[in-house]
């Protein structure tokens, strides 16, 4: 065993325990009809175990409960801390925003339920330290959520949905199938001992696509577009913030990062996440809702992060750097998009002149962290990014210098356009509660400073202060801003001018369209590739060829004359056969 | 002494129950009830025992000359114990289940007397310690579950029940015939671990033709494709019936010969050698695609559950089949993981036609808000099947799929990844229709009116299989989960 790791203390360990667990009995707990107004009140709570977690246990704890499962251990790392405190400061504060916010909605008590779920299984994932339990947090947390995307039953969400769920269990077979792999190779259900395994493209690929699938990776993105803004408000700022990083983890934990160098695949992950990032940004400009603007600046970031693991594996001498720096960036990209989501909420609502001035202002708060304005945990970020390029064999650092600005002017142009929809948002008819407000200022705090506390944020302060970074920062923004006023002002002068607007799910709503000109048999209006082939097979089946023979096979097979016969067949070919044999 | 009479006992436990039952009057309703439990209840403790005995050392062996060179021989070893004690726990949630189920209804004490013996003839099974026992057992077996898939009378049961047992014959007499033969080229056979069979000088391909007539006899209980059509069509007995033919006697019973006959008879390293394991595995992937893909088009129920038990039947035959312990491990497990994840599905399907006439998955519509518990016990086995941790079958295709990659036969990963997905495809839909439709219509009709949403006799046994299924994945790990029983099976089979 890693002498790096060590037993918990009793303390620690009840903490690892309660933070995936707790959630999950609350949520079990909801069955009953008479304790769930109460379990209302306690569920935001139940983020506490997660952050105290994060906060008080020490690198390098386990908890080993061998008779679980196949044996199960959880454990906290570096990686673990990062993301559990973004993770349950995301998951706590937008609960409670979600306690007042989702009050005026029907099925308050099943929203919650469900939302407890996923929190347990997001937090679960986080400190699993072994494969099977990594497995049946990431599983629950994705199912679980399903019902979080489709709460308001509106055609969209049911349809947002549907794509969701296929794209989770495509996602989970491939995991699946690269888990059996690793761990049967490796020897080991336990994350330290899979150091050990060597690369197999096939389970190489099979992680990044399937984790890619939840990190919203192209090409099998696109159920993001559809999904985030389906969701109720808290939920998409959960969604966006802290369950597509659990892609994210998948990746950190299973890729052999650090370990020896994927020239190949760094380049083929590099060359995705830079296309993420402009894609996201160039579709995302174009929507119509606010949400979905946000969803495809998720995935453009998510983009950029998915560079950083493509340096990871091209050069695994710098993992010491890159790791910290794809955590602070995941710390900063999860906590500003929650607090961007959750604004959305706030802006809906029923706000006097004033307070709608300000929450707008407030909110320009983490559109600029995003963007990467000095003195935001963005330019910490970018900085941290930054610093593994020069590192990079050529011709990498060249390319990656003058794109990722180009990136940034993107990420600028599409934070424009958000705030352009919620500025011109048509005023809510429903009044704001109290905990939805505090918890949202508190997360826009928690934006502002946060990412200055952490270790790397110590290494690169300085350098983010400097003019020349400073300077590296704002011009992209401020060609951004250039861009986003002059095509307001056109397209306030010239009617005529209108942004490209491509319906969000892109990819997908070609592929409808092609399936439609290659003309399969009836599909309902709303369906999609996966559900199709299923209803194909289903109403095929009553009509094709092949199955009417089928069936006929079946009520043959079950007549009397033909089982004498087969009968008599057999008897006669063992005769004949001991005659032949000696 | 005790060495004699323990596995007896187990066998006469149920068998006098049974006979028992026919002499007590129809209308004697209660006292029947009481000896039905009480019979499995004292099944339960025999087997415990018996249990215990084993870990103690203790051997168990029954033995009669019949004929000269034939002799009737129970016999325990651990696999036997696994089976047993599945088959006892299951009989009594099912006993308990039926008597709710079957409450009004006329022929209730030929049904218990059956239902009865039918246990005993499993029991048999479990405990044969060769061939010939074997047979006895399993013939024994058809001809007492006719009369349960019958039990109604109505057109479409007879002719159910007289395509079983057209079927069910046909494979007995096919079972006859290899034993014979093979005891008539090799003697007497005992199962032996690692395999009774000394080859010696019988031809190699004579070999084959007799193994593939064992698969293809008891290929028919275990409903493998094409010998399956049986297994849907006797959907049309009560709930439990289909209960515990699919999870436990009937398919249980042919899948459990067909270990017997690979580790047992033939041993796995002589059927590695005949190159039979090969279309073996292939017989139980077209099997395992094939039952799913019939599944996704059933609007019936019960239908579907029982496609999905022909696909799943299969698992255990491509554990078996596929050389090395851990995939072995995996298929003999899932003997006892989708015996109780299926018969909570089917103790459900029979809640909800029993409660509220719903017979057909159209009208599940919004089930899960009148029927929360039945619904949730569903999930879990419906989850359970697809594949999902912490469930049992999270575990089953976990050792699969690594036993199959350990063997070198990686296509099979491919094959389970094809079926969790066509799985998938047919139960995600009901889960989803039962919990987030809201229903416009009236229950086709609505049996049940009380405190509790069904009859507690209904809803109990679905609970208590339900949390199995929990525990048997969560806890797969402790010393007495399924799980670390078989793989003390597989210790003895494949000894290191």
């Amino acid at each position: 065993m890693n002498p790096l790791i060590s037993p918990a203390t009793t303390f620690e360990g009840t903490l690892l325990l309660t933070t995936p667990l707790l959630p999950v009995l609350m949520a079990i707990f909801f069955i009953i009809p008479a304790w769930r107004s109460k379990l209302l009140i306690i569920a935001p709570f139940t983020g506490l175990a997660g952050l105290l977690a994060a906060l008080l246990v020490e690198p390098g704890a386990t908890l080993d409960l061998p008779w679980n499962l196949l044996g199960t251990r959880l454990g906290m790392d570096a990686t673990a801390q990062t993301f559990l405190l973004f993770t349950a400061l995301l998951w706590l504060l937008a609960g409670f925003f979600s306690y007042g916010y989702m009050a005026q909605y029907e099925h308050q008590p099943d929203f919650t339920a469900f939302y407890l779920l996923s929190m347990g299984g997001n937090f679960g994932l986080i400190l699993s330290q072994d494969i099977v339990s990594f497995y049946l947090f990431f599983a629950l947390m994705s199912f679980a959520s399903y019902a979080l995307v489709i709460h308001n039953r509106d055609a969209f969400s049911i349809y947002a949905g549907r794509v969701y769920i296929l794209l989770v269990i495509v996602g989970e077979l491939m995991v699946f199938t690269a888990f059996i792999m690793i761990s049967t190779q490796a020897g080991t259900i336990y994350l330290d001992g899979m150091s050990a395994w060597s690369s197999n493209s096939l389970s190489i690929g099979l992680l990044l696509l399937g984790f890619g699938i939840k990190a919203g990776a192209l090409p099998l993105h696109f159920w993001l577009p559809l999904a985030h803004p389906a969701a109720p408000v808290p939920a998409s700022a959960v969604l966006s913030g802290a369950m597509i990083k659990a892609g994210l983890i998948g990746w950190l934990r299973f890729l052999p990062l650090g370990s020896y160098s994927l020239p190949e695949w760094g380049m083929l992950v590099i060359m995705s996440g830079l296309a993420a990032a402009f894609y996201g940004a160039f579709i995302g400009i174009g929507q119509s809702n606010p949400k979905t603007v946000l969803a495809y600046s998720s995935i453009s970031q998510m983009g950029l992060i998915t560079i950083g693991v493509g340096i990871g594996l091209i050069e695994p001498n710098l993992w010491s750097v890159t790791l910290p720096a794809i955590l602070l960036y995941a710390l900063h990209h999860g906590l500003a998009k929650g607090a961007l989501f959750l604004g959305v909420g706030i802006s809906t609502a029923r706000l006097s002149g004033k307070a709608r001035k300000w929450s707008t202002t407030a909110m320009f708060l983490p559109a600029l962290a995003l963007a990467g304005a000095p003195l935001t945990s963005g330019i910490l970020a970018k900085s941290a990014l930054k610093a593994t390029i020069p590192s990079l064999p050529n011709p990498w650092p060249g390319w990656l210098d003058s794109l990722l600005p180009l990136a940034a002017i993107g990420t600028t142009l599409l934070m424009a356009r958000f705030l352009y929809l919620i500025w011109h948002q048509a005023p809510g008819k429903k009044p704001l509660q109290v905990s939805t407000w505090i918890s949202w200022i508190l997360l826009v705090i928690c934006v502002a400073f946060i990412a200055w506390t952490t270790p790397a944020a110590a290494e690169y302060s300085d350098y983010s202060l400097k003019l020349s970074t400073i300077w590296l920062a704002v011009w992209p923004i401020g060609i951004g801003l250039l861009i986003a006023f002059i095509s307001v002002y056109i397209s306030v002068r010239r009617a005529g001018w209108r942004l490209i607007n491509i319906p969000p799910g892109d990819v997908l709503v070609l592929l409808e369209w092609t399936s439609k000109k290659i003309s399969l048999p009836p599909i309902s209006h709303i369906s999609m590739v996966g559900d199709q082939i299923i209803t194909y097979l289903g109403g095929a089946a009553h009509t094709s060829k092949s199955t009417q023979i089928i069936f006929k096979i079946e009520r043959r097979l079950a007549d009397f004359t033909i089982i004498g016969v087969l009968l008599l067949l057999t008897a006669l070919v063992i005769f004949g056969l001991s005659l032949v044999t000696p | 002494m005790e060495s004699f009479w323990l596995p007896v006992l187990i066998l006469l436990s149920s068998l006098l129950t049974g006979l028992g039952i026919f002499f007590l009057g129809e209308e004697r309703h209660f006292a029947r009830t009481v000896l039905n439990m009480a019979a499995a209840s004292v099944k339960l403790v025999l087997v415990s025992m018996m249990w215990i005995g084993y870990f103690e050392g203790q051997s168990y062996e029954a033995r009669w000359p019949l004929l000269p060179g034939i002799d009737l021989v129970l016999k325990t070893d651990i696999f036997a114990l696994v089976f047993l004690t599945l088959s006892s726990g299951l009989w009594f949630v099912t006993t308990l289940y039926a008597v709710g189920y079957l409450e009004e209804t006329p022929q209730r004490s030929r049904f218990f007397g059956f239902f009865s013996l039918c246990v005993s003839s499993t029991m048999g099974i479990a405990m044969a310690g060769n061939l010939f026992t074997f047979l006895i057992f399993y013939e024994m077996l058809t001809l007492s579950t006719y009369p349960l898939v019958v039990h109604r009378g109505t057109e479409d049961s007879l002719k159910a029940g007289r395509t079983y047992l057209i079927y069910t014959l046909t494979g007995g007499s096919i079972l006859l015939l290899s034993i014979a033969w093979l005891q008539t080229l090799a003697g007497p056979i005992e199962f032996v671990a690692g395999g009774a069979l000394q080859p010696n000088d019988i031809p190699l391909p004579v070999l084959r033709i007799i193994f593939f007539l064992f698969i293809s006899a008891l290929g028919v209980k275990s409903a493998i494709v094409p010998l399956h059509s049986w297994l849907p069509k006797a959907m049309v007995a009560p709930a439990p019936v289909s209960a515990l033919l699919h999870a436990v006697a009937v398919v249980k019973a042919g899948a459990f010969g067909i270990v017997r006959v690979v580790h047992d008879v033939y041993g796995i390293n002589l059927a590695n050698d005949l190159g039979v394991l090969k279309p073996l595995m292939i017989i139980a992937t077209v099997t395992i695609l094939y039952g799913s893909m019939q599944a996704l088009i059933q609007n019936e129920l019960k239908k579907r559950l029982a496609f999905s038990t022909v696909s799943q039947i299969s698992y255990i035959i491509l554990g078996v089949a596929i050389l090395g312990p851990v995939a072995m491990i995996g298929g003999i497990v899932h003997i006892v993981h989708q015996g109780l994840m299926k018969i909570t599905l089917f103790f459900c399907a029979g809640n909800f036609a029993e409660t509220l006439g719903v017979h057909k998955i159209s009208e599940m519509n919004g089930i899960g808000r009148r029927m929360p518990w039945t619904m949730t016990a569903f999930t879990i086995g419906a989850l359970g099947l697809i594949g999902l941790p912490p469930f049992a079958g999270f575990i089953t295709k976990w050792f699969l799929g690594s036993g199959a990659l350990h063997a070198g036969e990686d296509w099979v990963v491919i094959v389970l990844v094809i079926s969790s997905l066509l799985n998938a495809g047919y139960f995600l839909p009901i889960i989803y229709q039962g919990w987030f439709m809201e229903r416009e219509d009236p229950w086709p009709f609505e049996h049940h009116v009380g405190p509790l949403e069904t009859n507690w006799m209904l809803l109990t046994p679905p609970l208590i299989t339900a949390i199995l299924v929990i525990a048997s994945g969560l806890f797969a790990s402790t010393s007495f989960s399924p799980l670390s029983i078989v793989e003390l099976i597989a210790l003895v089979e494949y000894p290191p």
